[in-house]
């Protein structure tokens, strides 16, 4: 589950000098269409962006299973605890696939894991906010994980193989996932009025952070643009927003519910989705840290690395030693 | 700290909400190459690595991180170190004329499994098997054995004897798959109370 919002950022390009004759070939190979290999020659600066996000990617699933993982215990009957478990492991084992892939890029996958810990990386900032009930946890289920999908399928026909192939293998895992939401969501919605109202509530507190959730319109810089020629980025934020909002709000408004947000329309005109613009004051100071959950989150991933020591000091052998997976 | 996580307020905390300590230095396990077979007759095909102490645990943790739903007969694993790489080639070079016998032969052979890529940005596939003193010579013999007009970008060789199969009694370890129907997208039925829901909202 992760957004694709505020990847981009931050990265000082112009001390990279690169060898034009390789990046030439580089650049004929994506164009025609083939994928990067670990073994192929690549720019600094895109070696860099694809650790970036794809670890960036692996952290969300991890930190995003927290939200819906303490619903598990709390979920309405056996069917859905089974299911929100199954969820849960599935997307925990994503964030494997994903450090796996990440890994071939020569970040080893305990200097990622660290970075996490210590705050050094980011993650999908919409898991820093609380979910307060079951109808929070639908809401993730349902809507969080099709913006996930929205991303995700558009990464899948990104440059690099290793990530493509483990996007291919994550979204056919998520099928159900979308499917599951989406009934937990009916089932509140067709239910009581006190059930109508919490799936409200859930979409008032939510809507803003599900907006930030794709990132900041994109600067058009020639930054941006070389990473969408190197297909590392395969749509704008904005692009990616208004795909979104034009697969799933006719889905919310279908229920019967409203969205938080009085601008909010399809212009006849553009074909576009306008909105009122989130605060993203907001979300810079809850991806820097100050978010409602962000200690929390954290605090939780270190627990659990603290917990797990033992398993992996029990398990440590001096036979196996580390080197870089091969594809 | 007041959590909603049942975790953080239940269980003695390690460290303070906030003030993370930093865990011990890099501890991290080698990695084990990991292949499926993703259906009965086809071949295995390279899926990916796991990080583990030793080959069991390998095995243990391929088939929790490579084989959920239904995508998988068999599965193996091997050491990242025993896989024996070729060069790759690209565009209408075939590996294969680049592969010479080799100088270093003996009398002690051994099997070797031999895998192609034949598609750049898919995944290796195991072609047969081979008996060769050394990597080199498996390689060769395979260039024999299994060369033909399909283009092949790279070959790997792998000692059978290095590589943890599934044995005929793990088999099993899939079977529970199709009950498991909670995580199958087509158990989530809605339309009906959809639609009877919006009947009576008109």
């Amino acid at each position: 589950m992760y957004g694709g919002g505020n990847t981009f950022e931050g990265i000082q390009t112009e001390s990279l000098q690169e060898d034009p004759v390789k990046l030439a070939a580089f650049e004929a190979r994506i164009d025609r269409g083939e994928k990067i290999e670990p073994v192929d020659w690549m720019p600094q600066l895109y070696r860099k962006q694809l650790i970036r996000m794809i670890e960036q990617h692996a952290h969300s699933e991890i930190i995003g299973a927290l939200p819906e993982g303490t619903w598990i215990t709390r979920a309405p009957g056996f069917k859905r605890k089974l299911a929100l478990m199954a969820k849960v492991q599935d997307e925990v084992g994503h964030a494997q696939l994903l450090y796996s892939a990440a890994e071939t890029l020569g970040k080893s996958r305990e200097a990622m894991i660290d970075d996490l810990i210590s705050g050094k990386s980011k993650y999908s900032n919409i898991f820093n906010y609380p979910a307060y009930t079951w109808a929070d946890a639908c809401f993730i289920s349902w809507l969080v994980d099709a913006g996930a999908i929205v991303n995700q399928l558009a990464n899948a026909k990104g440059s690099y193989g290793p990530y493509c192939r483990a996007l291919e293998r994550i979204c056919a895992e998520e099928s159900f996932h979308l499917k599951y939401g989406h009934h937990c969501v009916i089932y509140l919605a067709t239910g009581t009025a006190q059930q109508r109202q919490m799936f409200q509530e859930a979409i008032n507190r939510w809507w803003t952070p599900m907006m930030h959730f794709f990132g900041p319109a994109d600067r058009i810089s020639t930054h941006t643009q070389v990473l969408m020629k190197w297909k590392v980025k395969m749509s704008t934020n904005d692009d990616t927003r208004n795909q979104f909002l034009d697969m799933y709000i006719p889905k919310i408004w279908e229920l019967g519910f409203t969205i938080p947000d009085e601008k909010l329309k399809k212009n006849q005109e553009t074909g576009r989705w306008d909105y009122t613009e989130p605060d993203w004051e907001e979300f810079k100071r809850v991806i820097n840290g100050d978010g409602p959950c962000n200690k929390e989150r954290l605090e939780v991933r270190r627990i659990a690395e603290e917990r797990g020591r033992w398993v992996r000091t029990a398990l440590q052998s001096p036979k196996a030693a580390y080197i870089m997976p091969l594809a | 700290m007041k959590s909603l996580d049942p975790r953080v307020n239940r269980l003695p905390v390690v460290g303070t909400a906030g003030n993370i300590i930093p865990k011990a230095a890099l501890d991290q396990f080698g990695t084990f190459e990991v292949f499926v077979q993703p259906k009965e007759g086809k071949p295995f095909q390279h899926e990916g690595a796991v990080h583990a102490p030793d080959l069991e645990m390998a095995y243990v943790l391929a088939k929790e991180t490579f084989t959920r739903r239904f995508t998988c007969t068999s599965l193996y694993v091997t050491d990242t170190r025993d896989v024996y790489i070729s060069p790759t080639t690209e565009g209408s070079q075939n590996v294969y004329t680049l592969i010479e016998e080799s100088a270093t032969q003996n009398n002690t052979k051994s099997s070797f499994e031999i895998y192609h890529l034949l598609k750049r940005g898919k995944q290796h596939q195991h072609i047969g098997t081979v008996e060769a003193s050394t990597p080199e010579e498996a390689m060769f013999i395979a260039k024999q054995q299994f060369s033909s007009d399909k283009m092949v970008y790279n070959v790997w060789a792998i000692r059978t004897n290095t590589i943890r199969f599934t044995t005929p009694e793990e088999k099993d370890l899939w079977n529970t798959l199709p009950e498991k129907k909670f995580r199958d997208a087509s158990d989530y039925k809605g339309g009906d109370k959809l639609k009877s829901f919006l009947e009576r909202q008109s």
